[in-house]
């Protein structure tokens, strides 16, 4: 299904094989514990849902394909910097936890970071993708995405080749994630002549009338780097009441073809949409079949998954027992050639995957997505 | 001129909904002298009985598949909301706060927010954690409705403001002119003396939930059609605001709870278009205490005088 192939050496460069020049016998059992840190519940709990979800789906297949026996434990973060420092407290003082997928949110990783690095705890985001996070800050942490870094000049660059407008306005929702993205956008565009108007809003916001009145006749797009789709869809129902013409550009929070489908939009996400990969749809149909129709934060979940399993998987092969730092080491020799998400998987020393990128949608008169080009 | 109007119609919409949600609370706290905090959690409920019904009779999916016709619909949606949440308002009262009436203050008010918490996991649990959509254009349409000063105000948002004005007249009437409206004060004023006067209280308090309890059903119902969104924890920012509405206009007091309610929508609006969209919920509030330090009571609410 998935080619994986990680690399079993790793284990004796970091110092955890006692046997390096010799054949090691595969442990007979391969028992486990990992946790998978979401937002389970909450205002965002659909993407946690959808997570948890691959997350399971990821576990089930890797234990049927490498004869491991691996649990999946969880724990809800709402979100919430706060919840998530708890909740990876718990983590860490379970030594029977060897590494953990998740959390979701950059300001989580923020908060939880620390913590993981000093339980030695290796972690792997499927969603935080704030570029402060792989700088050297948290030494156990991961990802499998791209980071804002590398998508905000490209959605930017987009925009300004694309569309070539005068006038931007750039509406961010108060969170890190989104905060971030802007800082990445603003000197494109700046650079680049365009007249941009920056305004910020809460999350919590369900009519954005008042914010829709802004945007003037030489405001031809709007981004919208929000975490909730159904927002924007309210954003660009409003917009049509005023009469208001501007493409919506929104980012990753807004590819939700269910809550987001107002035609013309645009949407940048780090995930891609796996329906159309042909090697996933074994995945694709077992996962419909069991929970439905899905968006694009379950993937890269499934993929950061796979690759904490197959770490499991390396070192019981090498005959090691998988404790924190033997799959720490294992994780960060990950060398896939290929994932559910199309493309390799293999850290950069700071934990950055060196071959995420970023994918760009089209939502077309009838709200369908169609993957557009994004140069 | 247009902006303008643009913000007053969005404040004024905003509004009515919060005075609509605070009038239940503003209710329960004059008969009862609770703050149910769950009040918020029920304009959720209210919210997800008009969701199922549209996609029951079809009206989410675009092109709508609706099979009867949208007067029709959105009449059931009000109609069921509150029949639905206002008999929800009667077991809560019966089972979650009858039983601590006489408990110290305190108890009923924790009891609250533990409903609270309660109604949102049940929802969770029940229809999972996901944003659903009304997707009201696909049924009302955007275009239509009538326009003043060069501002489009949709046929939902007419129904809106419509529905509330009808609704808090007739709860004027029924407050001020009905017998039910009389024992409801009785029980206001004093609880005791009521009861040796043949009102059967338990039975006025069920039938104040009951109504505070519809309005709210009814209200979620009513931001399900105009902000289209309904998922399980959007009633906790609707109470709060409520909350505030009914403290600021006095509370207790109904014409204060439609005040407040106004106050707080027009407040929010304005100060999106004209100052700042990211500090509209510090302004409001920091507004709302500067109201409070001159009128402690509220804005009509009144200084009771009680022996001693």
């Amino acid at each position: 299904m998935i080619a994986a192939t990680t690399v079993l050496g790793a284990l004796v460069v970091a110092g955890c094989g006692s046997s390096s020049s010799s054949t090691v016998a595969a442990l007979k059992s391969c028992n486990a514990t990992i946790e998978i840190e979401a937002p389970i519940t909450g205002p965002v709990a659909f993407l946690g849902q959808e997570q948890l979800h691959f997350a399971q789906l990821a576990v089930s297949n890797d234990d049927a394909a490498n004869k491991t026996k691996i649990t999946l434990a969880q724990g809800d973060t709402q979100l919430n910097p706060a919840l998530a420092t708890t909740v990876t407290r718990q983590a860490t003082a379970n030594s029977a936890i060897v590494g953990v997928v998740g959390p979701a949110g950059s300001q989580e990783v923020i908060a939880a970071g620390p913590l993981m690095a000093r339980g030695g705890l290796g972690f792997i985001s499927a969603s935080a993708t704030n570029v402060t996070l792989t700088q050297g800050t948290y030494p156990t942490f991961f990802r499998v995405v791209s980071n804002d870094g590398v998508q905000g000049p490209q959605d930017a660059h987009y925009i300004i080749n694309n569309f070539h407008p005068k006038t931007v306005m750039i509406v961010d929702d108060e969170e890190a994630y989104s905060t971030g993205l802007v800082g990445f956008m603003m000197p494109v565009f700046q650079a680049a002549g365009v007249k941009v108007t920056h305004l910020s809003v809460s999350q919590k916001v369900t009519d954005f009338s008042s914010l829709v009145a802004k945007i003037t006749p030489q405001t031809s797009v709007v981004v919208l780097p929000w975490q909730i789709a159904s927002n924007a869809e309210q954003f660009g129902r409003n917009m049509a009441q005023q009469h208001k013409h501007a493409i919506i550009f929104g980012t990753d929070g807004l590819y939700d073809p269910k809550n987001f489908t107002i035609p013309g939009s645009y949407v940048s996400s780090f995930g891609p949409d796996i329906t159309a990969i042909p090697a996933d749809a074994s995945l694709v149909s077992q996962e419909t079949a069991l929970h439905g129709s899905f968006g694009t934060f379950g993937p890269p979940m499934y993929a950061a998954t796979h690759v904490l399993d197959e770490a499991i998987h390396s070192v019981c092969m090498g005959g090691h027992a998988p404790t924190r730092a033997n799959v720490l080491a294992a994780i960060k020799a990950t060398n896939e050639s290929t994932s559910i998400l199309g493309g390799a998987i293999s850290f950069n020393a700071h934990g950055d995957n060196a071959h995420g990128q970023f994918y760009l949608f089209k939502i077309d008169s009838a709200g369908k997505y169609h993957l557009v080009p994004s140069s | 001129m247009t902006y303008f109007v643009t913000q007053l119609v969005s404040g004024l919409i905003l509004g009515a909904l919060y005075a609509l949600v605070a009038l239940g609370f503003s209710m329960v706290y004059g008969v009862l002298k609770m703050l149910n905090f769950a009040h918020g959690d029920l304009y959720m409920v209210g919210a997800y009985v008009g969701f199922f019904l549209i996609q029951w009779f079809g009206g989410s999916s675009a092109p709508s598949t609706l099979w009867i016709p949208v007067p029709l619909l959105v009449t059931l949606m009000f109609v069921s909301a509150a029949l639905v949440v206002g008999g929800l308002g009667v077991v809560l009262e019966r089972f979650a706060y009858r039983p601590l009436r006489d408990a110290p203050r305190i108890a009923p008010l924790i009891t609250a927010i533990g409903v609270s918490f309660f109604l949102q996991n049940v929802a969770l649990l029940l229809f999972g954690g996901q944003y659903r959509n009304y997707n009201t254009p696909n049924f009302i349409s955007l275009y239509s409705g009538i326009k003043i000063a060069g501002v489009s105000i949709d046929d939902a948002q007419i129904l809106v403001l419509v529905l509330t004005v009808v609704l808090m007249v007739a709860l004027r009437l029924l407050v001020g002119r009905t017998t039910l409206g009389k024992q409801m004060r009785a029980v206001a004023t004093d609880r005791e003396a009521a009861e040796m006067m043949g009102i059967n209280v338990n039975r006025t308090i069920s039938a104040t939930f009951f109504i505070g309890s519809a309005l709210a059903g009814v209200a979620g119902v009513m931001g399900g059609l105009l902000f289209n969104q309904v998922y399980n924890l959007i009633g906790f920012q609707q109470g709060l605001y409520a909350f505030s509405a009914a403290v600021v206009g006095g509370i207790g007091s109904m014409p204060g709870a439609v005040l407040g309610g106004l106050l707080i929508g027009l407040t929010q609006s304005f100060i999106n278009g004209y100052v700042s969209t990211q500090y509209v919920n510090q302004l409001t509030f920091a507004l709302l205490i500067a109201v409070l330090l001159v009128r402690p009571r509220g804005v009509i609410g009144r200084a009771q005088l009680a022996k001693v």
